[in-house]
């Protein structure tokens, strides 16, 4: 099982640097608010870049998850999610919205989200490299291979169990209980490592 | 949930929560498991499971430079949320129709009423502004009733500043958040943001959400983690909904 060696000290430093911009952002500091977005906004627009498979849009959405970070941080409390997951799952979500309301517009193929790679973090990922990212990724590579791959699409691509069914050209069916008995190996093996 | 739609295909395990954390649901299957959000606790706890596992995926996304063009265009957004908003005077059948709604005795009445009265006395427009010809967006208005117990809620929306005003509060647990969300017909509910905990808050509404607030739309209230649903959808207990009405 591949670990991820870090720097404990820069892993905490940015974790903590980001948690007291955010704290700040709440409190309605401009400041501290353009310091989340130094410390943020290449993650979060390459979240966004890659689900919209738009750079126009991705922009847009971005634009929007930013607005949202200034109104929600005044709530955000250090100790639940890290601060990178929950301002990503924002960017993710945001993002799942704009490609929705494009009817049919082009999106990024599956092949192309199954590219990337496993456990292999950036440098810039270092607020994120953390044990649960190296056991999901593990979990992840104990499971069937097409499974595996649905999965990764489904959470890279924002794709939805009809388009994964029609990219794979599968029926509708068998997708879902592909990705379902996915899902199940990938439980069983997260709740026994948890 | 179970396809039976495609019989001699084996369906597979119930793995609807995993499925909602994912996006894989769509549809009417996806509005089912938004309910189940709202109605089995457990339910949402396991969604909960299943999305802070999943976010450990992010650390694989490449990150790419934002152009520096968005930086400017929030600061810009920012500047304009905090600058006067454009006064308006209400015409005068917005008047007499605000007056026939606070002849209702009930609290929800009386707070609109007060809403009302903060509507009318806001400012006349200072002379070096360019009048406004045409008359002004009436302001929606909604009573918003507590699923349990508890007094009610009264929320006025004026279209001109895009800011609701919300009289009264909902009681929200140590720890959480009580979030704002409008739901236009059969869509997916919209978040407003987070709840100022406030008994006069008040709220900027995103700009592509203005379109949807019209009359008949729902306005919910969620109680959810600190700082709001991570995940753009309600994750928690609605504790009181109401209806826009014009």
């Amino acid at each position: 099982m591949p670990v991820l060696r870090t720097d404990e000290n820069t892993f905490n430093s940015a974790r903590a640097a980001l948690v007291e911009a955010l704290i700040r952002t709440g409190q309605e500091d401009r400041d501290a608010f353009r310091a989340v977005y130094r410390m943020t906004s290449a993650k979060l627009f390459g979240i966004c870049l890659r689900i919209c498979g738009d750079r126009q849009g991705a922009e847009d959405v971005l634009h929007d998850v930013y607005l949202t970070i200034w109104n929600r941080a005044g709530a955000y409390q250090p100790g639940r999610a890290s601060p990178i997951s929950w301002l990503a799952t924002i960017a993710r979500n945001r993002a799942i919205d704009w490609r929705r309301r494009q009817a049919r517009g082009r999106v990024v193929p599956v092949e192309e989200a199954d590219h990337i790679a496993d456990g292999a973090a950036a440098q810039d990922d270092v607020m994120l490299a953390d044990e649960a990212n190296a056991r999901l990724h593990h979990c992840l590579q104990g499971i069937e291979g097409r499974q595996r791959s649905a999965i990764r699409s489904a959470f890279f691509g924002g794709l939805t169990y009809a388009e994964l069914a029609e990219r794979q050209a599968v029926p509708l069916g068998t997708m879902k209980s592909w990705v379902r008995r996915g899902l199940l190996a990938l439980r069983g093996c997260l709740d026994a490592d948890a | 949930m179970q396809t039976p739609d495609e019989p001699g295909i084996d369906a597979g395990p119930d793995m609807t929560a995993a499925e909602l954390a994912l996006g894989l649901l769509d549809g009417a299957e996806r509005n089912v498991a938004l309910r189940r959000l709202v109605d089995e606790p457990a339910f949402a706890a396991d969604v909960e499971r299943w999305r802070d596992w999943l976010s450990a995926l992010f650390a694989g996304w490449p990150a790419v430079e934002a152009p520096a063009d968005v930086a400017t265009r929030i600061e810009a957004a920012l500047d304009a949320r905090y600058a006067e908003p454009i006064p308006v005077v209400p015409a005068n059948d917005n008047d007499r129709r605000w007056r026939m709604l606070a002849l209702g005795a009930s609290i929800a009445a009386c707070l609109l009423l007060a809403l009302t009265t903060m509507l009318a006395l806001r400012p006349a427009p200072a002379p070096q502004r360019i009048p406004v010809p045409v008359a002004a967006p009436a302001p929606l208005i909604a009573a918003i009733a507590p699923t349990d117990k508890g007094a009610p809620i009264a929320a006025a929306y004026d279209p001109s500043s895009g800011e609701v005003r919300i009289e009264g509060a909902v009681a929200v647990p140590a720890g959480r958040s009580a979030e704002v969300w409008a739901i236009q017909g059969k869509a997916a509910p919209r978040s407003l943001g987070v709840m100022p905990a406030s008994a006069h808050a008040r709220m900027i509404v995103p700009a592509n959400l203005r379109p949807a607030m019209a009359a008949e739309t729902l306005l919910a209230i969620s109680i959810e983690p600190a700082g709001g649903s991570p995940t753009g959808l309600p994750t928690g207990p609605v504790v009181a909904a109401g209806k826009l009405s014009g």
